[in-house]
């Protein structure tokens, strides 16, 4: 039998932590609510939860701050924000704070609980899928997906969670043309047919990480019209 | 969200450069003067000299250095107001921020109760909870909103106008009796000090909503149980009324800024972030309306606040003024007086 998993809210307004509480008990999952920031620090420790639910707008703490004191201990514990700030300016702070997703109240209760599901689903494959090879390495590069790690010749770096994702899924398919459609699915779980920006963004970002010339990529090549391929030589 | 906030530099650098501007200008007209000067003084030869006085030199100069002036003085209170304009923005992007967060939480909340009584099966006691939560929630927004909205008639005067002479102490009693009731207090939550058995003139629904904002702030802004203490006491012209509590305090380069319109203080350390930034502004209107005054102190961080609102002893101070608050409250119920009964209400 399986674990059953464990989300934790922070969310200060008590009656919406107990509508969400009383949802995800039903979908089966165990449920703890920490009501300010202070809660959360206190009751969060890496490895406790499977995935938080983060307010922005709290007392003592704000959501920022929790998100990133979080991300110091455990990279890989998805954070859904779930707040009423709405800018891009927050919801980019909030991405780097390092939240997963990010959904603004009012929200669809279906649309949440279908978001929570496939964070969930993509921790568990990415775990399963790194627990055999959790380094790997191409070139001079070391891939630590473990602890979302990696080391270059010139650096060390902290992945995110998605180019952790990106890369596993990447060399998994090595040799492999992989869409962008196919990586927004599989990856991101989004609808493929808009933000295909956002994954040549982040191949982008993985040729400034790993390439010696990323204008002429050796590894993470593009395909005109297909995608990209992972090769190793 | 904020724009980012001008800095001192900035206004000083605007402030500097006009100043050199208008400096400049003066220059050029003190230059254009000097360099015809020979030509003022020859006027009077191509001129008859009826047409020309004795004085056009020095009206002439005068006159452009009274227009200079002017220039000068006009560019100062537009500089001062495009300020007060720039900080009322700043105050009005924070308005904005706290509001949406205030009035799109409780709204999550409905929708997400109204979208689990769709959806699933709730056993009967939990679909109670649920309106109960959705009710409160409603009753939230509905507070909200009318704070919102009953705003410009506060500046307009219109909040208080059903002004009556009461006896200070029992005012005061009543109010609290009235506060505990709405914020479900025990009786040691707040105490009363000290009895004041001269008169006031007061609307005692506006008084209610000072109380219950400085109760409210003192609840949200304390660490565990808050304690509040209300002190009477008066002077010759003067009846002060203490409310003390024992929350977060404030540091003092922050007190005087507590009563602006849509000023909220959100530090990292607060033990709530609900509000609207209007709660303490309400407090000063309406202790303005009653030809009052209201102030801060916090001895510091963690030490807790006392506001003290002063009012004018009945027939002892602002005499006329209050005798005018009266009047206006007897022609209200003459001309209207459902609306003077409900408020008594």
């Amino acid at each position: 039998m399986s674990k059953t998993q464990k989300i934790l809210i922070v969310e200060d307004e008590k009656s919406l932590a107990i509508g969400l509480e009383y949802n995800l008990t039903e979908e089966g999952y165990s449920v703890d609510i920490a009501a300010d920031g202070r809660e959360a620090l206190r009751a969060y420790s890496p490895g406790v939860y499977d995935m938080i639910i983060l307010d922005i707008m709290l007392p003592y703490h704000d959501g920022f701050e929790i998100a990133e004191k979080i991300r110091q201990s455990d990279p890989q514990c998805p954070i859904l924000m779930l707040t009423a700030r709405t800018t891009d300016k927050d919801r980019i702070k909030g991405l780097e704070a390092g939240a997963d997703d990010y959904l603004t109240k009012p929200f669809n209760l279906k649309e949440l609980l279908l978001r929570v599901k496939r964070m969930l689903e993509r921790k568990a494959w990415y775990q399963s899928s790194t627990a055999e090879q959790p380094v790997v390495q191409f070139g001079p590069n070391t891939i630590n997906f473990a602890n979302m790690s990696a080391t270059t010749p010139t650096t060390s770096i902290r992945l995110t969670q998605h180019e952790a994702l990106v890369l596993k899924y990447l060399i998994e398919h090595k040799n492999q043309v992989v869409s962008r459609q196919e990586l927004l699915q599989n990856v991101w779980h989004t609808n493929p047919d808009v933000e295909t920006r956002t994954v040549d963004n982040f191949i982008m970002r993985l040729r400034k990480y790993f390439e010696k010339d990323p204008n002429k990529p050796k590894y993470f090549k593009s395909i005109r019209g297909a995608g990209y391929i992972f090769q190793e030589n | 969200m904020a724009k980012k906030k001008p800095t001192l530099f900035f206004h000083i650098f605007i402030f500097v450069l006009a100043q050199l501007a208008w400096l400049s200008l003066l220059g050029l007209w003190i230059y254009w003067f000097v360099s015809n000067q020979f030509i003022f003084n020859r006027m009077p030869e191509w001129v008859s000299e009826e047409m020309v006085s004795q004085t056009t030199n020095l009206i002439s100069f005068v006159g452009g250095l009274v227009l200079l002036v002017a220039i000068s003085v006009a560019m100062s209170l537009i500089f001062r107001n495009l300020n007060l304009q720039l900080n009322l923005n700043r105050l009005y992007d924070n308005f904005i921020a706290n509001v949406t967060h205030e009035l799109k939480s409780p709204l999550a909340s409905i929708q997400l109760y109204l979208e689990t009584l769709d959806q699933r099966t709730v056993p009967e006691k939990r679909q109670q909870e649920f309106i109960a939560s959705m009710r409160h929630d409603a009753d939230r927004l509905n507070t909200l909103i009318n704070s919102i909205l009953d705003i410009a008639r506060l500046e307009q005067k219109k909040i208080a106008y059903n002004f009556y002479v009461h006896e200070t102490s029992n005012l005061i009693k009543e109010l609290v009796r009235e506060s505990r009731e709405q914020f479900k207090l025990n009786k040691n939550t707040i105490t009363v000090q000290g009895i004041v058995n001269v008169p006031v003139v007061a609307d005692k629904n506006a008084l209610q909503i000072v109380l219950n904002n400085l109760v409210d702030n003192a609840i949200k802004y304390t660490e565990g149980d808050a304690k509040i203490n209300i002190e009477m006491s008066q002077t010759s012209k003067k009846v002060l009324i203490k409310v003390t509590d024992n929350g977060i305090g404030l540091a003092s380069k922050k007190q005087k800024k507590i009563f602006q319109k849509f000023h909220r203080l959100l530090e990292g350390n607060s033990p709530t972030i609900k509000g609207s930034g209007l709660g303490l502004y309400w407090v000063k209107e309406i202790i303005h309306i009653h030809g009052g005054k209201v102030s801060v102190f916090s001895p510091g961080k963690n030490k807790g606040t006392t506001f003290t609102l002063e009012l004018p002893i009945y027939k002892t101070s602002k005499k006329r003024y209050i005798e005018q608050l009266l009047k206006v409250t007897q022609k209200l119920r003459r001309t209207n007086p459902a609306s003077a009964k409900e408020n008594d209400e």
